[in-house]
């Protein structure tokens, strides 16, 4: 058997699996995009040796306590600081100076995985003296990516990469302001964690806690359906104050999405938009 | 929906850019066909590969977006940083799970997409490349039952690609460069 092999997924239990991590765990992965979700799932097989996915499930129902586990092995963390520079850069051209006076500026970073994107705006929010008025929020139904959200430290591997998506953001900023090295690790400033919290929350089943100026969601829509993107947005665009800002990832659409009305376009291009006052 | 157009695909990494272009330069009009270019591509290019895809006389070229709906008549970019699979519903789906072989876009995770979907009408061909992405894809898709071509090695600019496909399984054809189009007629002619 060749290493690329992935076990199969048969339909039938495919459907016990969306029932037991419903009724076990309350996870609805229905409207999950079938494609990227069992190759997922075949990965996941693989890399516990089970040989079919009717063995996972009865892994599922004799250890409940495996089901958080479970949800990070089955979610894709992958993220990167200023992921997308151009974005970042129309991001605080366009976007932030729109809330220069605003009292408070809540934030909501739905999708967070291990931290990168609400560090990336923590910086963006010192470097333009906002950051003081923020509150920010991020959530993620993968609390292992969350406690490692928390610690504001990666790999020194991946400096090269994230120092060079921050200079394109952020030009004649020095990097040494915001990381230190300690062994083979980055590690953020913790100030910039300060007014962040972060908590577990399902944007597929829960209601969105409090009104943001800013919704950022950015690569987890593409991991659904057209009909729950669809949900989604709606919940994202309902959290939003008029004139708030929603922004999403570079490569996502809402073509499948009614709350698109609701929205006009700050940039097209780099997926920013704005909540409509009425 | 309307009918699910014949799906063409035309996959490689290191010296496949070239015949990839070449083929969508000349490849004539047909009614009912995508054809979708899963090449490997530097992870941060300086030039999107699209510009590289100008003047095509008889093909929208486009990056697909994710969920965008699977067209007639267009040339699909699988994007940079981006897996690109196709789902039975009949549109897009991108994704930044871990690259395969060191590759996002994966050709393997594209074909295997196509299969997967049990897309009703298909056909691929794997072209020059360093690493061995797509032999495996290949090999399922032909499985399946769909069209299969692989160029040959000895003309590939570099044939890691192609002969780990051929040491899994003899395709329909083998083919040369200055041939995709011809193959891809065949192919759907079928
Ligand atoms: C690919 S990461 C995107 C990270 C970051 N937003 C970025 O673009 O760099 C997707 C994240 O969405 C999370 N996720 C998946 N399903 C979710 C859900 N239903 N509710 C909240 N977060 C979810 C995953 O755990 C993962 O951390």
């Amino acid at each position: 058997m060749l290493p690329e092999a992935l076990p199969e997924i048969a339909e039938a239990d495919l459907e016990r699996f969306f029932q037991i991590m419903q009724a076990q765990f309350g996870y609805d992965f229905r409207g999950y995009a079938p494609a990227s979700l069992k190759r997922r799932l075949g990965t996941v097989l693989k890399r516990y040796g089970l040989k079919d996915l009717h063995a996972l499930n009865q892994r599922l129902l004799a250890q409940p306590d495996y089901g958080e586990r479970f949800i990070s092995e089955i979610t894709v963390s992958t993220t990167e600081l200023f992921r997308d520079p151009s974005a970042w850069v129309a991001f605080r051209l366009q976007a932030l100076p729109l809330f220069a006076q605003a009292p408070h500026l809540r934030i909501w970073h739905v999708g967070a995985s291990t931290g990168e994107e609400v560090l990336s705006m923590a910086i963006l929010l010192k470097e333009t003296g906002l950051y003081e008025r923020a509150h920010l929020y991020a959530t993620d139904i993968d609390t292992y990516s969350l406690a490692q959200a928390q610690r504001a430290r990666y790999p020194l591997r991946l400096k090269n990469l994230y120092q060079q998506n921050f200079a394109a953001v952020l030009p004649g900023v020095p990097w040494q302001r915001y990381v230190k090295e300690e062994g083979n690790e980055m590690v953020f400033d913790p100030a910039l964690l300060e007014r962040v919290r972060f908590l577990k929350h399902n944007i597929v089943s829960e209601a969105p806690f409090a009104s943001f100026e800013v919704v950022v969601c950015r690569n987890l829509l593409i991991y659904f359906t057209p009909a729950l993107q669809d949900q989604v947005v709606t919940r994202l665009v309902d959290s939003l104050m008029p004139g708030g800002i929603l922004m999403i990832g570079t490569k996502e659409s809402l073509f499948w999405c009614a709350a698109a009305k609701r929205l006009v376009a700050v940039n097209e291009t780099e997926r920013i938009y704005r909540r409509r006052s009425l | 929906m309307t009918e699910r157009p014949f799906l063409w695909v035309v996959a490689g990494s290191a010296g496949s850019f070239t015949p990839a272009r070449q083929f969508v330069q000349e490849m004539p009009y047909r009614p009912q066909v995508a054809i979708v270019l899963c090449l490997h591509r530097m992870r941060k290019p300086r030039v999107p590969m699209i510009e590289a895809f100008s003047r095509i006389p008889y093909w929208q070229v486009v990056e697909p977006q994710d969920k965008d709906p699977i067209e007639s008549g267009k040339v699909y970019l699988a994007p940079a940083d981006y897996h690109l699979l196709v789902e039975r519903e009949g549109y897009f789906s991108l994704s930044v799970d871990e690259p395969v072989h060191f590759s996002r876009p994966s050709i393997d995770v594209l074909l295997e997409s196509v299969v997967e979907a049990r897309w009703p009408r298909a056909g691929a061909v794997l072209l020059s490349g360093a690493n061995r992405d797509g032999a495996w894809g290949l090999y399922l898709f032909h499985r399946a039952g769909y069209f299969t071509a692989v160029q040959d090695p000895q003309e590939a600019e570099v044939p890691t690609m192609p002969r780990a496909a051929l040491e899994l399984f003899t395709p329909n054809r083998l083919c040369k460069a200055h041939e995709l189009v011809q193959v891809c007629l065949e192919a759907l002619s079928l």
